[in-house]
């Protein structure tokens, strides 16, 4: 059959079309190839600790809420009204028994059971509202309190979707006796950009830092990279990137959040609570994990979490040419609220909508997006082929392992979505 | 806040608005070295995140419900104010904007502030408690055009040299952040 995905990536992912990132016709085959049928981050459980408790979460454009059941369990149902769709649950985050249509108040409990239709006593045939609840998000699993959703039902496991990717996630959440904590309704930065390339920039691509972001970032920092920065797939889509410190490196030197302007600003107490957290952290995460010093990472499709300046982030499409890019702060739960409010600016006052990097980024994923625009260059298309084949496994770490500079991570990533659009289109 | 402001005289409310128009100038002009002159060296700069929050149903039917500060997560919350920072941070943005690889600003935006409703709500000794609403045009070749609109709560020192900005608290009207980018000088 002829597939037109086929003819936007190139068999080795090397070459990409500008089509990829701009045609609608391309975006319809991503909802149903992509965001129909993987799993997708949804919250984690520490905004929703009590009974009651939700959030607002998104699956591609379709909104969902994420809430803790009376049963103290997770549910995540589609935030549309069975009767007329209008959605039903209008804030952020909060603590509800029952969320209520404002239509003809048609009520839901928070597990998204329909609980009563005030109409139904004025007619003679009472419909079964045991099938009349919000659509539920057929698969719900967590891991290290990251919750997912899935609408395919016959989805592999949240575990062996996310495969040796674990081992590297664990080197960060797993330094924590007590479990990390997601701080606030995340920031919801709507760009007219596609929702790949922000996807791209915290999957891998490190070594646009010192260059675009050097009225920040001397220049030293890229040397540090290229010295000891390793770039790792572990499966296509999913990847890392981390400086691996030598062995016996200064504890100041090796600590995570030891970097960041909170430690400066955070004085001794923010110090010492750092330190004392990699002390533990050999024993925790092994040798080697202990002495990893994470920059970016991505979970396929669109989770990234940023370790330098600890923050998740989410890229929702909304559209071909628009994205709604969330972003949280993220600190160790049992930290003591001083140094959690201090932690947190290693994430706002260089990343999010107002962080002097990030709005660096933000001008280049709208400025791709034009680029991605025009016309007349279908036979030029994008290079995506630096360090093509270097790639190889490493004695100690899963995966397959290179330099930072080599973009083998956006190569697996595009040669996933180009199978994955592809086995859409035989279907149809 | 419901207080209503303090009835001071003629002068010291002229004062107060010559400082902050002043200080719009400078903004829109770019010259952000000598805006940094207007701050006190221990400042502190705060953007409150701004949340879709739940009404609370024992609120109902009173003013509480519906104040615009339950949907802030300012530097006091548990939650991610968008800004919390001190001289350093906004030297660095003010350093950085004349740097030629400041991409964002490259070209740079042309703005237009305008600034009313200056409103002294408390004095002590020098210092003062200012609210302020603004409304700043943002225009980027290449880029937008888009208009923030937001109140400042600022804590001044009136000094020798004239105010110094010792706080504040920028509250924006957004509802969902369509603004190319919210590291300004607001």
């Amino acid at each position: 059959m002829n597939h037109r995905i086929s003819e936007l990536v190139s068999a080795d992912a090397s070459r990409i079309s500008r089509r990829c990132w701009s045609e609608q016709w391309v975006y319809e085959l991503e909802k149903k190839a992509i965001f129909g049928r993987s799993w997708l981050f949804l919250g984690h459980e520490s905004q929703i600790r009590a009974p009651g408790d939700f959030v607002q979460a998104y699956m591609c454009e379709t909104p969902i809420i994420l809430a803790r059941g009376m049963d103290d369990g997770i549910h995540a149902s589609v935030n549309s009204c069975t009767h007329r769709g209008l959605p039903v649950c209008r804030s952020d985050h909060g603590n509800a028994k029952r969320f209520v249509c404002p239509y003809h108040s048609w009520s839901y409990s928070v597990e998204g059971d329909l609980v009563s239709i005030p109409q139904e006593s004025e007619v003679s045939g009472k419909p079964d509202k045991s099938k009349l609840g919000l659509k539920r998000v057929p698969r719900i699993e967590s891991w290290r309190g990251m919750i997912f959703g899935s609408f395919d039902e016959t989805i592999v496991p949240l575990e062996d979707y996310l495969g040796d990717m674990r081992f590297y996630l664990d080197a960060f959440f797993d330094r924590f006796e007590n479990g990390i904590e997601f701080m606030g309704a995340p920031h919801r930065w709507v760009l007219d950009a596609n929702w790949k390339l922000p996807v791209e920039n915290q999957l891998g691509d490190v070594n646009h830092g010192a260059f675009l972001h050097a009225a920040i970032i001397p220049r030293e920092a890229q040397d540090i990279i290229e010295k000891i920065g390793h770039s790792v797939v572990t499966a296509p889509g999913h990847g890392a990137t981390f400086r691996l410190m030598p062995e016996g490196a200064p504890v100041d030197e090796v600590a995570w959040g030891m970097e960041g302007v909170g430690a400066i600003l955070g004085g001794a107490e923010v110090q010492e609570y750092l330190r004392g957290i990699q002390a533990k952290a050999a024993e925790r995460v092994g040798d080697i994990r202990a002495r990893m010093k994470g920059l970016t990472y991505g979970v396929y499709p669109n989770l990234s979490f940023l370790w330098s300046n600890t923050s998740f982030k989410v890229s929702h499409p909304r559209g071909p040419g628009k994205v709604e890019y969330w972003s949280w702060p993220v600190v160790p739960a049992d930290a003591p609220d001083t140094v959690k409010k201090i932690l947190r600016t290693n994430y706002s006052s260089f990343f999010g909508p107002a962080g002097i990097l990030e709005q660096e980024d933000a001008e280049v994923w709208v400025q791709q997006f034009r680029g991605s625009n025009i016309d007349f260059a279908e036979d030029h298309k994008y290079f995506y082929g630096l360090g093509l084949g270097e790639e190889k496994p490493h004695p100690d770490l899963p995966g397959l392992v290179s330099v930072t500079a080599n973009e083998f991570y956006a190569r697996h990533f595009f040669a996933r979505w180009r199978d994955e659009l592809m086995a859409v289109e035989d279907a149809e | 806040m419901s207080a209503v402001s303090i009835d001071t005289s003629p002068e010291e409310h002229r004062a107060l608005e010559r400082f902050y128009f002043h200080e719009a100038r400078l903004l829109d002009n770019r010259q952000y070295t000598q805006w940094l002159a207007l701050l006190s060296e221990s400042v502190r700069y705060v953007v409150p995140s701004r949340v879709n929050v739940q009404v609370n149903n024992r609120d109902r039917g009173n003013e509480e419900m519906l104040h615009p500060d339950r949907e802030l997560e300012g530097s006091d919350s548990m939650g991610a104010p968008l800004r919390e920072e001190g001289y350093g941070l906004l030297m660095l943005r003010a350093e950085r904007a004349y740097k030629i690889n400041s991409w964002a600003e490259q070209p740079p935006a042309r703005t237009r502030r305008i600034v009313g409703n200056v409103e002294l709500m408390e004095r002590e000794d020098n210092t003062l408690r200012v609210l302020s609403n603004f409304h700043l045009y943002y225009a980027r070749p290449g880029s937008r055009q888009t208009l923030y609109s937001g109140q400042r709560r600022d804590v001044l020192k009136d000094t020798p040299k004239g105010f110094r900005i010792e706080d504040r608290e920028v509250v924006l009207d957004y509802a969902d952040i369509e603004l190319p980018t919210l590291g300004l000088f607001f």
